[in-house]
This record gives C-alpha cells, sequence and structure tokens, in this order.
C-alpha cells in the first residue's frame, strides 16, 4: 500500500486541463444536465476529441482507443465535468464498444466502429422488457431466422435516446426451448428499419429521454448477430462487468458539490450566509465525509479493474448502491437549499414552453430539480439497489 | 495510489495476525481480561521484539522509519482480535505526540526506550470537560524556581497504569492562551491514578496532579506552542483507532456469514432470508466504505498540510466510528440472543465500538469540527472573491 500521489497523473491531469482549455468552445461548456448531451453538441464535441486523438477513451489502443489506464480515464472524466465539456455517447464508448472490439469479427468492427470514433453513429440500449426488468433473462422480444434475415417481434423499454439514436444494441430469443439464459442472442439493428416504432416516455424530472420502442416484423441481416447464437447472456455479462468504477458517477457527484458550496456560499438567509446555519454546515459536513470516502472507494474498485473475482464483483456492487444514493441525497439538498423556490417547476431545458415572463432566478436553478427527479432512476437503472445487495450477499457470503 | 500489500507490508500483517491468533482466542482473550491488567508484559515484550512499537517512530531515535500506514496495518490486526494490550495509548497517541512535541534531546532521552519497550509512554491530554476535544485544559502548570507545578486531574488516559511516562497538557499561569505539553515521571511525588475499567476490558485511569514538579526541560518544545503537536500525535492516533475499527468490522462480519449459514430456524438456514442477505450487504457496504475512508486518512496524513489532515481525521472518526456501530450493532441483532452473550464475541466487538466512540471525541463532535472548517472556508472564499 502506497498512498503517495503518482506525478506522472498529475502531469496527465495538467495535460487533459490544457486540452480542454484551448479546444473545448465556449458556447459548448453548459454542462451535461443528464446522462447524454443533446445530439448536435455531443456530435461536435466527439469530431474535437477524435481530431486529438481522444475519439475513444476507454478503449485499449490495440482498438484504436488511448489505450489510458483506468486512473488516467478518471482524470479524463472529472476534468470534462468539471469544465463543463458535453458527454459523449456512453452507451457506444461504455457498453456496446468494448463489446465490439472483444466479440466482433473484422466486417461488424469495420462497419461499425468508424462511425462511433466519427460521431455519425449514435447508439442506444434494447435490454429491458415489460415484462422484463431486473429478472433480464425471462426477455421475450424474438428473432426467427427467415434465410439472411432475423425477423424481430417484441418491445423494449426504457430505451434512452431511442428517439435520437441511429443504432440499437439489443437481446433477442432465438430459441425458446432451451434454459432461458441459453436462448438469448446479441443483435444489432438499424433504428431506420421498417417496423420500429418508437414512442417517448416522459420521466418524473418533466424530460424526455426515456422511449418504448416496438419492433414489428422487423429484417435484420443475419451479419448484425455478434457472437454466436445463444452467446447473447455470456456477451451481457461481460457489458455489465465492465466499468464498475464508473457507476458511482464520481464526476457528478463532484459537480453536485462543487454547486452546492457555491450555492450556500453566495446564499443569505435572514441577514447570515446560509453556510453559517449550523444544520446546513453539519449536513454538508457529513455528505462532504461520505464523499470523501466514496472517492476513495472509486480509486479502489478501478485499481481492480483486471480483477474479476467474487470480491472485486461485490466491491462493484457496494460502490453502486452507496454512489446512487448519494446522488440522490446530493441532489435533494441542492433542491431544498433553493428555499421556496425548490418547490417551484422550473422548465427543464428540454422543455418546450417557456413562459413570456421570465420567473425569479430561473437560469440559476433551470434543471436543479429535474437532476434530482432524474436521479431517482440511478439505484434503478444499471442492477436495483436490491439487486445489488443480492449479489453481494451471493459473492461475499454466500448466501 | 497502490492499495495492494507490499511484501514487508505483507510480513508485517501476517506477523501480527500470528501473535493475534496464538495469543488472543476467544477463551485466552477472556482470561486477560479477567485478570484486570490490560494486557500482560510478555505480549507487550512480543510487540517489541517484533517491532512493531518502533514500526512507524523515526530512525534516528530507535524506531524504523515506517509510515502512518504500518501504525495502521498493526493496529487492523489487533482489532480484528480485540487486543487489549495499550498499543493505541502507549504505541502510537503518545509517541506520535512526543515525536512531533519533542526536542532533538527530549526524543533521544525517551523514544529509544520506547521503541525497544524497555519503557513506556501514556498521553494525559483530555479533562472531564473536555470531551476529547485537546484544546480544553484547565491542567495548570506555574513556573516555579526553575521549573513547572502541574495541577489538575486528566482523564481516561490510555495504558496510564503501566506507564513509565505521561506527557501532559497544560496552561501556563497566569498566560491562558497556549497549551503546553509536559513529560511527567508517573512516579513523581503528587501524582496519582485512579484505575478505569472500560467496557472492552481494557484499562485506562484517571491521572491526577496535585503539586506535581517538573523542570525546565520537561516542557516540550516551546511554551504554548503544544497544540499542534497533540493534534498531530491524535490525528496518528485516530487513524490507528479507525484501523483498529476496520479489523473489527472484518471479524464480526465472518462470525455473522458463518452464523446465518449454521443456524436454522423455520427448517432453513437463516441466511437464505433475503432480509438477513441484504442487513449483511449493508453491513460489508458499510465496511468498505470505512475502509475507504481510513485509506483516504491515511493518504492526507502522508501528503497534505496540517488543516487538511485535521479535517481527514475528523472526517475519518466520525465515518468509521458510525460505521463501526453499525455493523458490530447489527452483527449482534442477526444472532438473535446468542450475541447478547458474554461467552460470545459479536458483543465484544460492539462494546469496543462503543468505547472508540467516546474516545478523541465522538462522531457528532468530528461532524461540528467538520462543518466549522467548512464554515470558515466558504466565509474565506466568499471574502477572496
Amino acid at each position: 500500500m502506497d498512498f503517495r500521489p503518482d506525478p506522472t497523473l498529475d502531469a496527465f491531469r495538467q495535460e487533459v486541463r490544457a486540452f480542454l482549455d484551448h479546444k473545448l468552445p465556449t458556447d459548448l461548456r453548459r454542462g451535461k444536465d443528464s446522462a447524454r448531451s443533446a445530439r448536435p453538441d455531443l456530435v461536435r464535441w466527439q469530431r474535437i476529441l477524435n481530431d486529438n486523438g481522444w475519439g475513444a477513451p476507454y478503449w485499449a489502443a490495440e482498438h484504436g482507443g488511448t489505450g489510458w489506464s483506468v486512473q488516467q480515464r478518471m482524470i479524463f472524466d472529472e476534468e470534462s465535468t468539471a469544465a463543463g465539456a458535453p458527454s459523449q455517447d456512453n452507451f457506444a464508448q461504455k457498453l456496446v464498444g468494448p463489446v465490439l472490439n472483444h466479440f466482433a469479427t473484422p466486417v461488424q468492427k469495420a462497419e461499425h466502429l468508424p462511425p462511433i470514433f466519427r460521431g455519425e453513429r449514435l447508439w442506444c440500449q434494447g435490454f429491458s422488457e415489460p415484462g422484463s426488468g431486473s429478472d433480464l433473462a425471462s426477455l421475450r422480444t424474438q428473432a426467427l431466422r427467415d434465410g439472411d434475415h432475423y425477423v424481430v417481434n417484441g418491445q423494449k423499454i426504457w430505451t434512452s435516446y431511442g428517439h435520437e439514436s441511429d443504432w440499437i444494441f439489443m437481446l433477442v430469443r432465438t430459441d425458446t426451448t432451451v434454459r432461458k439464459q441459453a436462448g438469448i442472442s446479441f443483435l444489432l439493428v438499424n433504428m431506420k428499419s421498417p417496423g420500429i416504432t418508437v414512442r417517448p416516455i416522459v420521466s418524473i424530472d418533466g424530460c424526455h429521454h426515456l422511449n418504448e420502442t416496438f419492433f414489428d416484423n422487423v429484417r435484420v441481416p443475419v451479419g448484425n448477430l455478434i457472437g454466436a447464437e445463444g452467446e447473447g447472456w455470456k456477451i451481457t455479462k461481460f457489458l455489465l462487468n465492465n466499468e464498475h468504477a464508473s457507476t458511482a458517477d464520481l464526476p457528478t457527484l463532484r459537480r453536485f458539490m462543487r454547486r452546492i458550496r457555491q450555492v450556500i456560499g453566495a446564499t443569505r438567509t435572514g441577514d447570515e450566509p446560509l453556510i453559517s446555519r449550523h444544520e446546513v454546515a453539519l449536513r454538508l459536513a457529513r455528505h462532504e465525509a461520505e464523499l470523501e470516502a466514496i472517492a476513495t472507494m472509486v480509486r479502489r474498485v478501478a485499481a481492480m479493474e483486471s480483477d474479476h473475482s467474487p470480491a472485486a464483483h461485490a466491491m462493484g456492487s457496494m460502490l453502486k448502491i452507496r454512489g446512487t444514493e448519494l446522488q440522490q441525497k446530493l441532489s435533494e439538498f441542492m433542491v431544498e437549499l433553493l428555499g421556496d423556490y425548490g418547490a417551484v417547476a422550473y422548465p427543464g431545458s428540454h422543455a418546450a414552453q417557456i413562459p413570456a415572463e421570465a420567473l425569479p432566478m430561473q437560469d440559476e436553478l433551470r434543471g436543479i430539480a429535474a437532476e434530482m427527479f432524474f436521479r431517482r432512476a440511478s439505484t434503478i437503472y444499471g442492477g436495483t439497489s436490491e439487486v445489488q445487495r443480492g449479489i453481494i450477499a451471493k459473492m461475499l457470503f454466500q448466501l | 495510489m497502490n492499495f495492494n500489500l507490499d511484501s514487508e507490508q505483507q510480513i508485517l500483517q501476517d506477523s501480527v495476525h500470528r501473535f493475534v491468533e496464538r495469543a488472543y482466542g476467544f477463551d485466552a482473550r477472556a482470561s486477560l481480561v479477567a485478570a484486570g491488567k490490560g494486557g500482560s508484559a510478555a505480549n507487550w515484550s512480543t510487540f517489541a521484539e517484533n517491532g512493531w512499537l518502533a514500526a512507524a517512530l523515526p530512525e534516528a531515535h530507535g524506531g524504523l522509519g515506517g509510515s502512518v500506514t504500518d501504525t495502521a496495518l498493526i493496529a487492523q490486526q489487533l482489532g480484528r482480535g480485540l487486543v487489549i494490550e495499550p498499543y493505541l495509548g502507549c504505541a502510537v497517541l503518545a509517541p506520535q505526540t512526543m515525536a512531533a512535541a519533542g526536542t532533538g534531546t527530549q526524543q533521544a532521552r525517551v523514544l529509544p526506550s520506547v521503541a525497544d519497550g524497555s519503557k513506556r509512554l501514556a498521553l494525559a491530554y483530555s479533562e472531564l470537560p473536555a470531551r476529547g476535544d485537546p484544546a480544553v485544559v484547565h491542567t495548570v502548570a506555574t513556573p516555579s524556581s526553575g521549573g513547572y507545578v502541574l495541577n489538575g486531574r486528566k482523564t481516561l488516559v490510555l495504558g496510564a497504569q503501566d506507564a513509565d511516562w505521561c506527557i501532559v497538557s497544560a496552561k501556563i499561569a497566569p498566560d491562558p492562551e497556549g497549551i503546553s505539553l509536559f513529560l511527567v515521571d508517573s512516579r513523581a511525588a503528587g501524582l496519582s491514578m485512579q484505575a478505569l475499567h472500560l467496557h472492552d476490558g481494557s484499562r485506562a485511569a484517571d491521572v491526577l496532579l496535585q503539586d506535581v514538579r517538573v523542570a525546565q526541560d520537561d516542557l516540550l518544545g516551546a511554551p504554548g506552542a503544544g497544540l499542534p503537536a497533540l493534534r498531530h500525535g491524535l490525528a496518528h492516533g485516530i487513524a490507528a483507532l479507525c484501523a483498529e475499527l476496520v479489523g473489527g468490522m472484518e471479524r464480526a462480519i465472518e462470525l455473522t456469514a458463518e452464523y446465518l449459514k449454521t443456524r436454522h430456524q423455520f427448517g432453513v438456514a437463516i441466511g437464505s432470508f433475503q432480509a438477513l442477505q441484504h442487513r449483511m450487504a449493508d453491513m460489508a457496504a458499510e465496511l468498505e466504505l470505512a475502509r475507504s475512508m481510513l485509506y483516504a486518512l491515511l493518504a492526507a496524513l502522508q501528503n497534505e498540510g496540517p488543516a487538511l489532515q485535521q479535517h481527514r481525521a475528523s472526517q475519518a472518526k466520525a465515518f468509521v466510528g458510525r460505521a463501526a456501530r453499525f455493523v458490530c450493532g447489527q452483527a449482534i441483532q442477526l444472532h438473535g440472543g446468542i450475541g447478547m452473550t458474554e461467552e460470545y464475541a459479536v458483543g465484544h466487538y460492539f462494546k469496543r465500538a462503543i468505547v472508540a466512540e467516546i474516545l478523541f471525541g465522538t462522531a457528532d463532535f468530528h461532524d461540528a469540527r467538520c462543518a466549522s472548517w467548512l464554515q470558515e472556508a466558504s466565509l474565506q472564499e466568499a471574502w477572496t472573491a
């Protein structure tokens, strides 16, 4: 154990900062207010990153990525978020990209990887179904072989950004006669295929990023199957085991904390700054300590990246539970700090109608409550906290 | 940062682990507790022979020159075995305060014999109104013919009964500002002790000072300048205590996991119940967050300035202390009735967590310190903005 800082990482942080200072356009520095930035922003930023050789920060050099260590990636994420940079397409970067690198044929790679680097093809994920949430392996969307095609029928739900994505990677049932996990395959589908219907789901943050996606006799070339038929579950486990350290979303936690300290320092209550109120300072102190513990835990989990032991798996689940719970606590704290206006439904950045007469403090406060409502999803997606607790009990204690 | 043990650290951890296995089985420990001496001289000699007392002391004064990481590795293993020897008080708190407060000559006088185990040093800093806050001191040092006369009552001095010296914090009369540290011989005329038996079987004492005379040279460092050294010693003590609690939580969780597989109710092992599985998961998560917080403190103690060190120490004391009470309390809960008995180990881990909560200031006290620090930082930012 050695707790001294690594000077090469400090140098790397400086390099990332210098890049952001010079290359991140001012009009793109608005920060992300949900998991994925608006498409035009994201695409512009992806091109800038790619021109700098940073088009795939999470991938190994052999796959055209930066080849950064986990610590370097975390620094890149932290600094990008702090600078207010748009997000990348995380479905491509962190989910389908690594799957393609690992399981795809050379032909499939040549078809799908270059558009990811260039920001020309955005991805969404088709896993959950109305009847298959935590019990994902029970999924029923069917892909029947018909000559050189699969014919896909069924329904996916919670398709984040499905309405502004070009392709979907999805799990389909190709065999109903075997064990439920063994009949699942991993398929790539062009969202413009005839027979696909995307319907919006407005979530409690007042925003539209979720969708239901219907598949009605959608014909998909067999060349779009990743791996072999029936390997979908194996690929899914690979995909979900990737990037445990990022589930806590440390850059976002730090962004929340910076915002909270800003608001607490600048806002007055009665004739004193909010920070002078002991209950406010005390709550801040407790959240700050928890954030520090989580930040160190993120480093520990990141350092275990190549460790596929049950203990490492359990650590990832713990981080998911506690990191997402802190996202909820901090975003709720932010809303409370707004005082009376914490109760006001400000139009979010995605809302259609902006009132003619500006609401008080509308520019400062827009998005804060939406962020808080959105974070309720964090303990549900990617395996609910309850599923994670089950994983911990099984992995650590064989219960 | 690297979270894996290097080979020397592994050897250190293994050696303490083996000692705990050999000397601190449940029955052996129970006999040591029943003997009421707060450990044994033989065990202390083992600590000395293995270099555990010298591990984090400066090489110039008989130490091995290791870091607080070594202290934490030792304390964690001792915590797993609920070892009652006064490692925390006499091998961390007092010597680290000495190393920060004493002049070279003073350190040379004391530390070599502390490092080799031939003498013991305790830290008498707390008083009843202070509740662990080192800044609250009513003990008075009155200048008198080339030295000082000390009067006051120091509370909860860890390992005091076998200490050859105590470091005593006092204010020099008539100046109310500044805290000074004095090296006091335990056999000095006017010094008496009242033994205290703690819930966890360890021992401490109140140290009563009635016109105790010390020489000018027994004032450690400069007059009125003792508080930073005291805080430094306490930060190391907090690191050791947190490491101990992490070890204790590990063991309490292991015991509970075993029990859930062997205890049957309703015809099945109770570990098959989801309510209990999820509680175990929460306990394990709490432990790993606490361990992470400990690492954050160890990092700060080796990389940061005094202000951030103190902030992290307070964060860790509050966070790890709460975690230990939760985990050890739930370990009793998941055991049911058996967890309530003196003859079963888990209850003793909870007792240690309760004693630990009182030592060096409670979680609430340290939360409040963190809050004030944040208030000052924020107001300063606003001022400079």
